[in-house]
């Protein structure tokens, strides 16, 4: 097979500013143009439909707080995957932790009863979940750290092995985590004093405003701290990280079993808030690899996840209400979110290379592309 | 730096190849946040010669080559070669007029052959492709520059010099015309040099063209038809014809005054013994990197190392430093036995260290001046920068690093002034006072001036007290500094003698693993 043309790809010497900027915009645009593809193929309005999701994800009252609602549990695994993928560890099991997290936070709320009051008890049922998660995380951290093994093989193992466990603790008759009083296999709420309220009639909770704390204060350790300085030198540098007398095992461990807790924690604020019990359907929802997403879209930059995190969870959000609404199918949504997840990588691409389009025959070449 | 001459005589019948103008650029700026690397730069390599760009650190020398190589884009200004207008947008489309560049840093691939390493990134290669027929062309080239070298060897195990060597014969595989040679001396012990500008002669013969950039200027006075000056981005002094020109001319158009680069030594009576090192070795895979190592160095006096790289200088400062633990003997460093201890321990009790490697080692790229400073300080629990700050713009100032400001990014300055902050901040103390001060090709990359001001500094330190443990391959720069001169060939000490009265011939024997006298 023969092309007039071929297209080629030259490292750029240095990033334009305004790539920057400009490439996950063109990103989300262009996904958005892909999936419009799609609805007219299928004989949807691309229009309506945008218009449907835009008003379900972020222009009405439902909308706008089922999306921080959603966001809140995202944010905690976008900060998850982020804080360790600054590192190059790339911890991809987040959605493992987070199961533990639930299974944590869930044993907290039940075991302790009603001994503690809501103020102790919410604060003692998200910790639980989040050293759950950090447990989760602590073996592949520490052969990471000392042997090298890589961390994204054994946090997707054992995201598997999560999944069965959650799977267990609630089929199992007579286990602990199981409503005892139905015949039909459901989590066993925890106690009333480790449920929050929900603001309204809304389905959003104050662990919304704890994810924006979370995703603040970690910005801040980052930037500000020892601890922070440490990762950002080992980071780019680890042969520095070693003259510098920089314990880079140390912190390679710290990193990842403070990524484990972040997920876990996302799965405990479900306890304490719209859950208040392990749901099994967990498994089924993907919100820790969706954190995955909301930190490429962030591109690992801790300050802008709160951004991508809500953008995110409007999507879903909205695209999930498509099917309510109007007829569209629900994984038109679904395939957006992948589409978009695809774009914001593949732009990446033109931040990095200039790309070229090279006729065969002809030395020249035109530049056809940013 | 006194015999260039005779150099110039030698060179002088030479007849200039140079004819036509093969690459020129027009009027060209360049502008990064905060400065104009370039600013209305006009220049031209001709066929046949060898056009060297000299300046200050951080003057544009190497900014500019990246434009005529088509990494950067100018802002302003445009190509001509062979006098049409050319479009670098890459340095793939530079490659495709014959235009390339050998980075000072290489890009090999360490596990490839010489071969593998030179058609890689290649565009038409056959789809099988067939090993013989290309290692003939890879040796064929190499044989007729002069550049032997064995296409089926592993780039890992060739030298600095062998694989700077790769690196030119693969530009002449791609085609290359016109060479751009940035600081390709810096990397080079005197015999690698020497062999260097054989093939540069052999290559313009050929009538290819040559930009080299060198700070150091016997050389350039040896190599160059032409030598242009570049100042804050701007051309500010030209000199043509091979030999016109000598180095101390050639100091005072760069820095606009005269450079005085004496041999100073002690005037203080040394002190007591700052570093004791007692019969250290080490063996890594089995391999002896060093063996039974003894000497001092006492307070107010400047011990230097001579010798070819890789005979364990890197070891034996990482060893002192902390960061090696030596397979039996022991460091001592203000009466602490600091073996085994790591980097922390040794700078508690008085060490500061500026190591060979500067960006890959001695500083962190992606981070700020101001960063980098406290990277062998003490940190609080919360950094703090703001009382950091006023010292990193004194430093910048004290130390004449081009640069926006204390946070600029070490990887945006120019080699030289990475050099320097490094340098400025070991030598301006870190945990605790210096003691004993570690450092290895410090004026490495620098300009003339900034040789002059580091040489003060350590001068200086030396006066305050300090011990000072000076590692070099510059035989020049060990000699002339150092109080004793110890030589180090194969990880052992082969030779000592005072500074003052060291003879060239012997010290240079005893590198070469001929030492008449053992370590006494
Ligand atoms: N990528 C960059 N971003 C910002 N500033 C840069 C960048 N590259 C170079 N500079 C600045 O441009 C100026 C010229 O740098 P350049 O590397 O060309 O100097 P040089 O003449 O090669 O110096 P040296 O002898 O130290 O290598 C310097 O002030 C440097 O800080
Ligand atoms: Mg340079």
């Amino acid at each position: 097979m023969r092309v007039p043309f071929r297209v080629g790809f030259e490292q750029r010497g240095e990033t334009p500013r305004r790539l920057s900027l400009l490439v996950p915009l063109a990103s989300v645009f262009a996904a958005l143009f892909f999936g419009a593809l799609f609805l007219v193929a299928t004989g949807h309005s691309p229009i309506d439909t945008y218009s449907n999701m835009f008003q379900d994800g972020f222009a009405s009252f439902n909308g706008i707080t089922d999306t921080l609602a959603l966001s809140t549990v995202l944010i905690c695994t976008g900060i998850s995957a982020a804080f360790a993928f600054q590192m190059n560890l790339y911890n991809i099991g987040g959605e493992g932790q987070l199961y533990l997290g639930l299974i944590g936070g869930a044993w907290a709320g039940i075991a302790l009863g009603d001994h503690l009051p809501t103020l102790l008890m919410v604060p003692v049922v998200l910790l639980c979940g989040a050293l759950a998660g950090a447990a989760w995380i602590f073996v592949p951290a520490f052969v990471r750290s000392r042997l090298g093994t890589s961390e994204i093989v054994s946090t997707l193992l054992l995201t598997y092995i999560g999944a069965s466990l959650i799977k267990h603790v609630i089929y199992t008759p007579g286990s602990f985590f199981r409503n005892p009083n139905t015949s039909f296999p459901q989590g066993r709420l925890v106690a009333d004093s480790a449920s929050l309220d929900s603001f309204g009639s809304s389905r959003l909770y104050p662990t919304f405003f704890l994810a924006l704390i979370i995703a603040v204060a970690l910005y801040w350790v980052v930037k500000r701290t020892e601890f922070g300085y440490r990762i950002n030198v080992i980071a780019d540098s680890p042969k520095a990280a070693h003259y510098a007398g920089i314990n880079a095992n140390r912190t390679t461990i710290w990193v990842m079993l403070i990524s484990g807790a972040l997920s876990g924690l996302a799965g405990a604020m479900l306890i304490v808030g719209p859950y208040g019990k392990i749901e099994p359907s967990i498994i089924t929802l993907g919100y820790g690899y969706a954190g995955i997403v909301v930190a490429a879209l962030a591109r690992n930059n801790l300050g802008l996840i709160i951004v991508s995190g809500i953008l995110f969870s409007g999507l879903r959000v909205g695209g999930n209400n498509l099917q309510v609404t109007t007829d569209t199918p629900i994984h038109i949504g679904v395939m957006l979110q992948g589409a978009i997840l695809l774009f914001a990588l593949g732009g990446e691409a033109f931040r990095r290379y200039r790309i070229h389009v090279v006729r065969v025959h002809d030395v020249s070449t035109k530049k056809v592309a940013v | 730096m006194s015999n260039t001459s005779h150099e110039v005589a030698q060179r002088s019948h030479h007849t200039s190849g140079a004819t036509s103008t093969a690459l020129s650029a027009h009027s060209i700026d360049k502008k990064f946040p905060g400065v104009l690397a370039n600013d209305s730069v006009d220049f031209d390599v001709r066929a046949g010669e060898v056009h060297t760009l000299l300046g200050e650190n951080g003057a544009g020398k190497s900014t500019l080559a990246a434009v005529l190589c088509g990494l950067y884009q100018p802002d302003a200004g445009y190509l001509t070669r062979n006098g049409k207008r050319i479009n670098l947008s890459s340095p793939r489309v530079g490659l495709q007029h014959g235009i390339a560049m050998v980075h000072q840093h290489f890009r090999l691939v360490e596990r490839f052959t010489v071969s593998e390493n030179v058609i890689l990134g290649s565009r038409d290669l056959p789809f099988r492709l067939n090993r013989s027929d290309i290692n003939e062309k890879v040796a064929a080239i190499a044989e007729s520059y002069g550049l032997p070298i064995d296409p089926d060897a592993t780039v890992g195990d060739l030298s600095v010099g062998q694989r700077q060597r790769v690196e030119i014969v693969k530009a002449l595989y791609q085609g290359a015309e016109i060479l751009l040679l940035d600081e390709p001396t810096a990397v080079l012990v005197p015999s690698e040099v020497e062999k260097l500008f054989e093939n540069v002669h052999a290559m313009t013969a050929a009538g290819k063209s040559i930009v080299f950039i060198s700070h150091k200027l016997g050389e350039v006075v040896e190599i160059s038809d032409r030598v242009t000056v570049l100042r804050n981005g701007r051309v500010t002094g030209h000199v043509s014809g091979r030999g016109t020109a000598n180095t101390k001319e050639l100091a005072r158009l760069m820095v606009g005054r005269d450079i005085e680069l004496n041999a100073q030594r002690a005037t203080h009576a040394t002190g007591h013994e700052v570093l004791q090192i007692r019969n250290l070795s080490l063996v890594v895979n089995e391999v002896s990197m060093l063996s039974d190592i003894s000497f001092s160095v006492h307070a107010g006096e400047m011990v230097g190392i001579a010798g070819v790289a890789g005979n364990g200088q890197r070891e034996l400062s990482d060893t002192i430093a902390g960061l090696i633990s030596p397979t039996s003997g022991s460091v001592t460093i203000s009466g602490s036995m600091t073996t085994d201890r790591g980097p922390i321990k040794a700078r508690e009790v008085g060490l500061a260290y500026v190591p060979e490697d500067r960006l890959g080692m001695g500083l962190v790229p992606s981070m700020s001046i101001l960063d980098n400073l406290l990277l062998t300080r003490d940190r609080q629990l919360v950094v703090d920068r703001v009382s950091v700050r006023p010292e990193a713009a004194r430093l910048i100032e004290q130390f004449e690093i081009k640069a926006n400001g204390p946070d600029h990014l070490a990887r945006k300055l120019s080699g030289g002034n990475a050099q320097k902050v490094l340098l400025a901040r070991e030598l301006s103390g870190g945990r605790g006072a210096t003691k004993l001060l570690v450092v290895c090709s410090p004026t490495r990359g620098l300009d003339v001036g900034a040789i002059e001001t580091v040489r003060r500094l350590l001068n200086d330190a030396r006066s305050a007290g300090q011990a000072i443990l000076l590692i070099s391959e510059d035989l020049d720069e060990v000699l002339s500094l150092s109080d004793r001169v110890l030589v180090l060939y194969r990880g052992a000490i082969v030779h000592e003698t005072p500074g003052e009265t060291a003879q060239l011939s012997q010290v240079g024997a005893a590198m070469a693993g001929l030492a008449s006298e053992g370590p006494s």
